[in-house]
């Protein structure tokens, strides 16, 4: 363990992947620091750059835009009161109050130091699970592998969006498109209506920018009619107290383990992210506080436990990634998606066969909220200069990055027109209230599932097997449950709703 | 005075519910195409050849994935129809989508653009195709202006230029070079 360790950190530490990441760090603050642009765009674009890299160099670059990514939310959420990213919604309920009170610097710091440490609690934790987590799921047979996707799409479809019914269509979405292209065991050509442009399949990486990435920019232009918030002007001076802020997060021990333990937790549940961490970390931290009446105002508590929370989900969210294979969100899905490019499996023998790699993420992500630690404490003024970037050039422009990454991948022209396709496709359902997470999780593991399921009734054709499995039986029950609690909270809701019911009821 | 005030209330307190079942008809639209589809792709997936190998063929899985949509898809449908039949007020369906395609006029658009980009890029090369979709995409966010138009020149220029350089020697990524170009 401690040669692999080594041998990671001897890689990550080397002068050129470093600077790399550096940029990376840079790029992941000022992507997220622009209203409507998320982290998940930031890695995607990130992606066609690392291709040329080492894997390990490559997963390090990406490691630190997400980190970076997850602070750089923080910037418009304080200052405008826009949050940059969905990951920083519950910070603005504190950030801003206590910016528009005169602080915007402790504001700023408080968040910084939070995520900092947010992401080094979540490490350890990643460190600490991640290997023991492996060593049990490589004994796993199909039928748990089987079970735990259907698990993780359920709770992905109840987690995220307002809907669980349009979740669950969208997860399922995803596998079907998962299916179009040779099937994963023998080769045979599926659905494709003898399209040259199908047959390959649709690649997921492709799926995933033209989904998320295309139909954010084309939601961006969108005109409602509302006027843009100019009300809220960044002011010239900013002080930020760096070093008394630290100790200020420091004496607030509780909350920053608490809502970092909540953001690991919450990140390690496949489909979860920040944009719940947040909210959840936020809300624990008013229930517990003995000054609940002060959240709101710009107490220091609320941005503690926003920014903690959301920064924590990053090392949570490698921890099934690493010892099962299956993403925690988005983000992972596309970190797991460059190690495949490189060739490299993901899934319980990462750490087994590539222990290096694996180890050598653990170091990049310590070295990467170090990274973005000093890059704001450094020059946190000049990114607040992103958020006054025009989106006449930002839209257009990160287009053209998603054509590249598209591009680049295969080097295959016939990939864009699927991009096109499938951005088209993205925005009518994101239009329509449909979470786009589990679809892209669908895509991912679809071809898991099916292998898996094939597997499990080729050594043996009894269904029931899926029930009579220990292992296999809790999972699907806990999915079970999972829909149960999910119908049985929206029923709940729209019970005491009514008849002010909203969009927000969804199933 | 009071009458005039109860109205408006009950105007207000309609055009949210008129509204919501505008959504919920055009989510309704998405289940019947969705749930078609699948249904389709469901009867092809279940023509593919059966294995000699396996209790399932390559067509199994698909067969599942697409069932088990189709029956979500049914499921929301029905609900969603008693949705609108409780909300009731299912009117302006036309002139609603009027506003919805006006609000994203520029979406689309720029959508058209992008595909048409798409289409020219092999044959244009990279450069020239990224140039002119840049310089009319920004002027067409932004409005035309004599400032507007010098800076989307110089960021087209910038980016189109630029980005090819920066994968062609930097990242060993090449990017189409076009008909035109190639020689």
């Amino acid at each position: 363990m401690l040669d692999a360790f080594l041998a990671g950190a001897h890689q990550v530490f080397a002068f050129d992947t470093l600077i790399y990441m550096l940029i990376g760090s840079i790029a992941g603050i000022v992507a997220a620091a622009i209203p409507g642009f998320t982290v998940t765009m930031a890695i995607i674009l990130t992606l066609p750059l690392t291709f040329a890299m080492d894997p390990l160099q490559g997963v390090s670059v990406m490691l630190s835009v997400y980190v970076g990514g997850y602070t750089g939310g923080l910037i418009s959420a304080a200052l405008l009161g826009i949050p940059g990213t969905p990951s920083s919604v519950a910070t603005t309920f504190d950030a801003f109050p206590m910016a528009r009170g005169g602080e915007p610097g402790r504001a700023l710091s408080l968040g910084v130091w939070a995520s900092f440490f947010g992401t080094v609690i979540s490490t350890v934790i990643l460190i600490v699970a991640a290997p023991p987590l492996a060593l049990i799921a490589v004994k796993l047979g199909p039928w748990e592998y089987f079970s735990l996707i259907v698990f993780a799409l359920t709770i992905v479809a109840s987690l995220v969006g307002n809907s669980l019914m349009r979740g669950l269509i969208a997860g399922v979405i995803g596998l079907g498109l998962a299916t179009v292209g040779p099937d994963p065991m023998m080769g045979r050509p599926r659905l494709t209506f003898d399209s040259a442009i199908l047959m390959p399949g649709l690649p997921f990486l492709i799926v995933l920018i033209g989904i998320f990435a295309i139909s954010q920019l084309m939601g961006e232009v969108e005109d409602d009619g509302k006027s843009e918030n100019k009300g809220a002007l960044i002011p010239d001076v900013i002080e930020f107290k760096t070093w008394s802020v630290m100790r200020e997060v420091l004496m607030h021990p509780v909350n920053l383990v608490r809502s970092s333990l909540i953001g690991v937790f919450i990140g390690a549940l496949p489909g979860a992210g920040g944009s719940i961490a947040n909210l959840l970390a936020y809300d624990q931290a008013k229930r517990s506080s003995k000054t609940p009446e002060e959240f709101g105002k710009g107490t220091a508590d609320g941005v503690i436990a926003s920014e903690a929370g959301n920064s924590a989900t990053a090392g949570g969210g490698l921890i099934p990634m690493i010892a099962l294979g299956i993403p925690g969100s988005a983000v992972d899905a596309i970190l797991m998606a460059a190690l495949m490019v490189h060739g490299i499996s993901v899934g319980p023998r990462l750490i087994m066969d590539h222990p290096d790699l694996a180890y050598g993420m653990f170091v990049a992500m310590v070295v990467a909220s170090l990274m973005m630690l000093v890059v704001c404490v450094l020059s946190m003024r000049l990114f607040l200069r992103v958020t006054d970037i025009p989106k006449q050039f930002i839209v257009p422009t990160v287009m053209i990055c998603c054509v590249i990454g598209a591009f680049a991948l295969n080097n295959r022209v016939s990939d864009l027109y699927l991009l096109g396709a499938i951005g088209l496709v993205g925005y009518g359902l994101k239009s329509l209230d449909y979470p786009l997470a589990p679809l892209v999780l669908g895509v991912i593991l679809g071809p898991i599932a099916e292998t898996n399921l094939r597997r499990a009734l080729m050594s043996d054709g009894d269904w029931t097997v899926f029930f009579t499995r220990p292992i296999s039986a809790v999972l699907l029950v806990a999915a079970l449950l999972s829909v149960i609690f999910s119908v049985r909270s929206v029923l709940k809701m729209r019970k005491k709703d009514r008849p002010a019911t909203d969009e927000q009821d969804g199933d | 005075m009071t009458n005039g005030t109860e109205k408006s209330a009950a105007a207000g307190a309609s055009a949210p519910a008129a509204s919501r079942a505008r959504t919920e008809f055009a989510r309704l639209v998405s289940y019947i195409v969705f749930g078609l589809g699948s249904v389709y792709l469901s009867v092809r997936a279940g023509e593919l050849p059966t294995s000699r190998w396996e209790p399932l063929g390559a067509g199994s899985f698909p067969q599942l994935v697409f069932g088990v949509l189709a029956v979500l898809c049914l499921i929301s449908a029905v609900r969603t129809v008693l949705d609108i039949r409780k909300l009731g007020q299912l009117d302006g369906l036309g002139e609603a989508l009027c506003v919805w395609l006006r609000t994203r006029r520029i979406s689309f658009a720029l959508f058209g653009c992008l595909v048409i980009y798409l289409g020219v890029l092999p044959y244009a090369g990279f450069s020239l195709a990224t140039f002119v979709f840049l310089l009319i995409a920004q002027l067409m966010i932004a409005g035309i202006s004599k400032k507007t138009v010098i800076q989307s020149l110089i960021a087209a220029l910038v980016f189109s230029v630029g980005l090819n350089l920066l994968f062609a020697e930097v990242f060993n990524v090449f990017l189409p070079r076009g008909v035109l170009f190639a020689s």
